[in-house]
């Protein structure tokens, strides 16, 4: 059976982005081809900012879903109206809205939510951490 | 096909979540699927019709609501104790597409869904 996950709390106000990094590392560890993606909306987009820097006695969340992603070779989409609103933004987005810097982490990718529309029609079970 | 439901919760003025959860609606809608929308609590006081925001004050979300019919999304949902009290709350100035549920009707509805999401 294969979940996708829908991520909407955010990093700093919620632990969803922390309980969905449990769920997904344990899903994974038991059956590795459980998980299609992982789609990030409202405020969890936050967590594929490049630019954060927590405290180093403290998680680093992006990272931690970063070695997750790269592991088990699973797909971490953010929302990129959400994104860009945010400041999360890709070189690509950097040209097209003209600005000098960019942000977006590696192993995230911007895509619209058609793309969640079809891992809701291509997968089992979605599962909102909020 | 899946059907999924929309539960709005959050107050249009608070936080981003009525709008990002509608746009998620609109957006289930123009990949034609089945889509209804359920509001509760703060969300609410999407319908009252009366109310002009400033920017600063956040997007008329509302204005949004006579839309959603041309996208197929044709059900929104409140519960009937809700709507009594944003009657009482809106005077005149409620909207009226809405749909009542009593608490069994409601019951009943929501085990139709196949996908839950709540904003």
């Amino acid at each position: 059976m294969q979940h996708t996950l829908l991520i909407t709390g955010s990093p700093y106000q919620s632990k969803a982005c922390h309980t969905a990094l449990r769920f997904v590392k344990t899903a994974l560890t038991l059956q590795p081809d459980s998980i299609k993606g992982v789609f990030f909306y409202e405020d969890a987009v936050l967590i594929g900012n490049q630019l954060n820097q927590p405290p180093r006695d403290e998680i680093n969340l992006t990272k931690a879903w970063q070695s997750v992603a790269q592991e088990y070779n699973i797909p971490l989409y953010l929302c990129i109206a959400a994104a860009v609103r945010r400041g999360v933004v890709s070189e690509d987005e950097s040209r097209r809205y003209e600005l000098t810097h960019h942000s977006l982490a590696e192993h995230f990718q911007l895509e619209g939510l058609g793309t969640l529309v079809d891992l809701m029609n291509t997968t089992n079970k979605i599962i909102q951490f909020r | 096909m899946k059907k999924t439901l929309i539960h709005l919760s959050s107050s249009p003025y608070s936080n981003l979540s009525c709008k990002e959860g509608l746009d998620l609606a609109l957006v289930l809608a123009t990949f034609e699927q089945e889509v209804d929308i359920f509001l509760s609590g703060a969300a609410l006081s999407l319908l009252n019709t009366a109310q002009t925001p400033t920017a600063e004050q956040g997007k008329n979300l509302h204005k949004l609501l006579a839309g959603l019919e041309f996208y197929d999304i044709e059900n929104l949902y409140v519960h009937a104790s809700n709507l009594e009290a944003a009657k009482q709350a809106n005077g005149d100035n409620l909207w009226q597409g809405t749909k009542p549920l009593n608490q069994t009707e409601w019951h009943a509805l929501f085990s139709n869904y196949q996908q839950v999401f709540r904003f």
